[in-house]
C-alpha cells in the first residue's frame, strides 16, 4: 500500500516537472523562434532610399549578401509615399518596416498601427551610442518609442547670394532690422545691375509650409510666432491666435507690399524657388540645410559662375528649426518584430559593416576605398556625378560611429554645422484619429488666411477675425483632443 | 403601316434570336466585360460612404458622414465648394454652348476648304494640352513678374495685376483659359449637325430674300437646337466632375472661389486619408448630378415633347 503509494505520488510529481519543464523548453523555443532570423524583410520607403533606376537592386543584393535576408522593397514615387502607405495600411497590405516623418509617425503612432520598440531600444547597443538622447525623446509619444531615427530630422537654413553681399560690403544680417536692410540694398541696389523689378530680394514656397511644421521657411519673419498648436504657459493653444502671430503678419505684410518678398510667393513650388535661384535673380532662399548648398551653388554657378550661395547664422529674434526625425518603424503586422528590429534596425545601424551598408552601399559598386578612405563612384542614374549616398545620409548620423569618410564638400558641413548651432529641436506633434482627421483641413485654412492677410486683401485684424469664425469648430475640437493626448 | 405580328416573349424565342444574331454578342462580348469590371463592379465600393473607413479603422456609422458633411465641422467647407462647383460648371456650360455654337456657325461659313482644315485645326489644338501644361502656359504669361500681360500693362504705365492670386479675377480667369482650351473640340459635333442640315431649305430662304443673318435665326438655330438640347443634358451630368482644370490653377488666397466639390473629395479622401468621408461626397456628387440630368431631360419633354431617354 504504501508502495504503491510512494509510486502514485513519485509519478505525479514527476508529471508536474514535465509539465513546468515543457514550458520552459516552450517558452525557451518560443524566444529562440522569436529572434529566429527571418527569410524576408519587406520595407516600404520614399524616395530618398535609392531608386530602381539608380542601384537600388544593389542594395537589395548587398543587404541579402550580407544577411542571407531577401529585402522586399516597395517604393511609391515620392510625392505619393503617404498617399500608397495610408491605403496600404487601409487595404491591409502592410509591410514588415515603414519609413514615416514625423506627422505621419505621431499619428501612426497613436493610432496603434505601430510596434512598441521602447523595450527593445532600452536592451538594444544603439541606446549607448546615441549622439543626443534628446532626439529620442522628441520621439516618443506618450513616454513609449514607436521608431528608430536613422539620420537626424534636419531643418532649412537661410542661404544669401555671398557675392551681392560682398560687392555691398555688407556682413550677413544678425537682426531683422539689418536683415529687412539687406533685402532693400538687393532690391534698389542690385549688385549684379539687375532693376529693382527683376529682382526678387526672398522667395519661398508659400506663406505656409504644407505640413508640421508650418513656420519652417520665413524664420526671418515668423520668428516667436507659429500658426501651429503650441504649448503657452503649459497650455495648448492655436498659434494664430497669439499676439506674437499679429506682429508676424504685419512683417510679412509689409516686405510683401514693398517688394522685399517674392510677388509670386502665393503659387509658388519649391521647384519654381529653386529655379528662380538658379537664374540669378533672388537673393535670399530659406532652403535645406546640408547637401543642398551644394547642389544650389553647383546650379547657380552654371548660369553665374560668379555666384556664391552663403548660408547665414540664424538671426537674434529667432532659431532655425530642427524637425522630429524621419524613423524607420515596425508595423504591428509584422510576424517576428524582434527579428526584425535584430537583423534590420541594429544591423543597418551597427556603427560597422551594417551601417556602412546602409550609408554607402556596397564596395565596388557604390564606393571604393582610396589611400583608406570612402569615396563615392559614379551613380548608375547619371555617371557623370557621383553617388551621394546609399539610404543613410553620411552628414547626419543619430548614433555614434566613425566611418573611413569625410565630406569632399565643405559647402554641405559648413552649413549643417550653421544650421545645427543655431536650430532647435521640434518634438513630434501630438496625434490622435481626431487630430489627423481635422488638422490637415484646418492648416489649409490658416494657410488662406496668412496669405490673404500678407498679400492685402484683408487687414490683420479683419484676416484673424474671419479665421477665428471659420476655423473656431476645427480648433476647439483639436484643442480638446489635445488636451487629453497631451496635457 | 404594317401592323406588327404579337409574339409572345418566351424563353425558347430569346434563345433562337441570340444564337441567331451570336457574332453581333460575340462583339459585344468584351465591351459587357470591360463596363461590368470595371464601370459596374466599383460602384459596390459606394457602400464605404456609410463606414467610418481610414487607415486606423473600419466601421459601420450609416449616415453619420453625410450628416458631417451637411452639418457638421466640415459643412461651411462643403457647401462652399458645391456653391463653387455649380457656379464654375453652369457658366463655364453655358459659355462653352454659346461660343461652339457661334466658332462653329462661323467656321460653317468659310469656303476655302484648306483654311477652314488649318483655322479647324488650330482651334482644336489646345484640347489635346494637358491641364498641368495648360496651368504652366498661363501662370507664366499671367504672372506679376515678367509675365507678359503685366509687361504690357507695366509698359502702359498701369500697376501690375496678380491675376491668378486675386478672388475677383481668378474665377474670369479660369472659364477664360476653360474656354480657350474646350471650345474648338467642342464645335465638332455642331459643325457635324450643320453639315446634316437640308441646303434646300437656305436656297429657299435665299428665293424669299433672307439674308445670312435671318437664315441662321430661322434655319440654322433651330435645325440645331436639338443637338443643342442633347450636348447640353449630356453635359449637364459632368457639371460637378470639374477638378484637374480648377487643382492645377488653384492657390491658398483664393480657395473661397476656387474649392469645388472634387478637390475638396480629393483632399479629404486621398490627402487625409478619410475614405469614407471622400465616398460620402463623391456618392453625393453622383446624386446631384443624376438628378440634373433626369430633371433637364424631363423640362426638354415637356417643352419640346422628346427626351433623350
Amino acid at each position: 500500500m504504501i508502495h504503491k503509494r510512494f509510486l502514485a505520488i513519485t509519478i505525479a510529481v514527476a508529471l508536474v516537472a514535465s509539465i513546468f519543464s515543457s514550458c520552459s523548453q516552450g517558452e525557451t523555443a518560443a524566444k529562440a523562434k522569436k529572434v529566429e532570423k527571418p527569410t524576408s524583410i519587406s520595407l516600404m520607403v520614399d524616395g530618398t532610399f535609392l531608386p530602381k533606376e539608380n542601384g537600388q537592386d544593389i542594395l537589395v543584393e548587398g543587404y541579402k549578401a550580407l544577411t542571407g535576408i531577401e529585402l522586399v522593397v516597395n517604393q511609391p514615387a515620392h510625392n505619393e509615399y503617404y498617399q500608397k502607405l495610408n491605403l496600404a495600411f487601409s487595404t491591409g497590405d502592410v509591410p514588415d518596416v515603414v519609413l514615416l516623418g514625423s506627422y505621419a509617425y505621431a499619428s501612426y503612432g497613436a493610432n496603434g498601427s505601430l510596434y512598441d520598440l521602447t523595450e527593445l531600444y532600452e536592451k538594444s547597443s544603439l541606446k549607448d551610442r546615441v549622439k543626443d538622447p534628446a532626439i529620442i525623446e522628441a520621439l516618443k509619444i506618450n513616454g513609449r518609442l514607436y521608431g528608430i531615427p536613422y539620420e537626424r530630422g534636419n531643418g532649412t537654413v537661410t542661404y544669401v547670394r555671398g557675392d551681392w553681399l560682398e560687392k555691398l560690403g555688407l556682413q550677413p544680417p544678425t537682426n531683422y532690422d539689418e536683415f529687412i536692410n539687406m533685402l532693400r540694398l538687393f532690391k534698389n541696389k542690385n549688385p549684379d545691375g539687375l532693376k529693382p523689378d527683376k529682382v526678387i530680394p526672398l522667395t519661398a514656397a508659400g506663406l505656409v509650409n504644407s505640413e508640421y511644421p508650418l513656420d519652417i521657411y520665413l524664420r526671418e519673419f515668423y520668428q516667436d510666432a507659429s500658426p501651429d498648436f503650441i504649448k503657452k504657459d503649459g497650455k495648448w493653444i492655436d498659434g494664430m491666435s497669439d499676439p506674437a502671430m499679429v506682429a508676424a503678419l504685419k512683417r510679412m505684410r509689409d516686405a510683401y507690399a514693398e517688394g522685399l518678398i517674392d510677388k509670386e510667393i502665393i503659387t509658388n513650388k519649391t521647384s519654381t524657388c529653386r529655379d528662380k535661384f538658379y537664374s540669378g535673380v533672388v537673393g535670399v532662399f530659406n532652403y535645406w540645410a546640408g547637401t543642398w548648398n551644394r547642389n544650389l551653388a553647383l546650379n547657380i554657378e552654371k548660369n553665374n559662375p560668379q555666384a556664391k550661395v552663403t548660408p547665414i547664422p540664424a538671426i537674434k529674434e529667432t532659431k532655425y528649426i530642427e524637425r522630429p526625425a524621419t524613423v524607420i518603424a515596425i508595423t504591428k503586422n509584422c510576424k517576428n518584430p524582434e527579428a526584425v528590429f535584430k537583423y534590420f534596425f541594429e544591423f543597418l545601424l551597427d556603427g560597422d559593416k551594417g551601417q556602412t551598408f546602409a550609408t554607402f552601399g556596397v564596395e565596388g559598386k557604390t564606393y571604393e576605398i582610396k589611400d583608406g578612405m570612402i569615396q563615392f563612384l559614379p551613380s548608375v542614374q547619371d555617371p557623370a556625378k557621383p553617388f551621394v549616398k546609399a539610404w543613410f545620409s553620411p552628414e547626419l548620423p543619430v548614433f555614434d560611429w566613425n566611418p573611413a569618410w569625410k565630406p569632399t564638400d565643405e559647402r554641405i558641413t559648413n552649413s549643417l554645422a550653421i544650421f545645427q548651432k543655431d536650430a532647435v529641436s521640434y518634438k513630434v506633434f501630438p496625434s490622435s484619429d481626431t487630430i489627423s482627421q481635422l488638422l490637415p483641413e484646418l492648416n489649409t485654412i490658416k494657410a488662406n488666411y496668412v496669405t490673404k492677410i500678407v498679400y492685402g486683401t484683408l487687414s490683420i485684424e479683419e484676416g484673424l477675425a474671419q479665421y477665428q469664425k471659420d476655423a473656431q469648430k476645427y480648433v476647439e475640437a483639436i484643442l480638446a483632443e489635445l488636451a487629453k493626448v497631451a496635457p | 403601316m404594317f401592323p406588327m405580328k404579337k409574339r409572345t416573349l418566351t424563353l425558347s424565342w430569346v434563345m433562337k434570336k441570340m444564337y441567331h444574331d451570336r457574332m453581333y454578342y460575340l462583339m459585344f462580348l468584351p465591351v459587357f466585360v470591360f463596363a461590368l469590371l470595371f464601370c459596374y463592379l466599383p460602384m459596390v465600393g459606394v457602400l464605404l460612404a456609410f463606414f467610418d473607413f481610414t487607415p486606423f479603422k473600419f466601421k459601420f456609422v450609416g449616415l453619420a458622414n453625410f450628416m458631417d458633411l451637411f452639418f457638421g465641422i466640415r459643412s461651411v467647407n462643403f457647401w462652399r465648394s458645391v456653391y463653387n462647383t455649380l457656379f464654375l460648371s453652369l457658366s463655364n456650360l453655358a459659355l462653352g454652348t454659346i461660343l461652339a455654337v457661334s466658332i462653329a456657325l462661323l467656321l460653317n461659313e468659310i469656303e476655302q476648304k484648306k483654311f477652314k482644315a488649318f483655322v479647324q485645326s488650330v482651334l482644336y489644338l489646345p484640347h489635346f494640352l494637358s491641364w498641368v501644361v495648360v496651368a504652366s502656359i498661363f501662370t507664366i504669361i499671367l504672372s506679376p513678374q515678367g509675365g507678359l500681360i503685366n509687361n504690357i500693362f507695366a509698359f502702359l504705365g498701369k500697376e501690375r495685376i496678380y491675376f491668378l492670386a486675386e478672388e475677383k479675377w481668378w474665377t474670369p480667369i479660369y472659364l477664360f483659359v476653360s474656354r480657350w482650351k474646350e471650345t474648338g473640340w467642342g464645335t465638332i459635333i455642331y459643325l457635324a449637325a450643320l453639315s446634316g442640315i437640308n441646303p434646300e431649305l437656305y436656297e429657299a430662304a435665299e428665293i424669299d430674300g433672307a439674308g445670312k443673318w435671318k437664315q441662321a435665326l430661322y434655319i440654322t438655330l433651330p435645325s440645331l437646337l436639338p443637338t443643342i438640347i442633347i450636348v447640353f443634358v449630356l453635359n449637364l451630368g459632368k457639371v460637378l466632375n470639374i477638378f484637374e482644370s480648377v487643382f492645377v490653377l488653384m492657390n491658398p488666397n483664393v480657395l473661397k472661389v476656387s474649392d469645388v466639390v472634387s478637390v475638396f473629395a480629393y483632399r479629404t479622401g486621398i490627402q487625409q486619408a478619410n475614405y469614407g468621408m471622400g465616398t460620402a461626397i463623391g456618392l453625393f456628387k453622383s446624386l446631384i448630378g443624376m438628378s440634373l440630368v433626369l430633371i433637364t431631360n424631363k423640362i426638354n419633354e415637356r417643352i419640346r415633347g422628346s427626351s433623350i431617354f
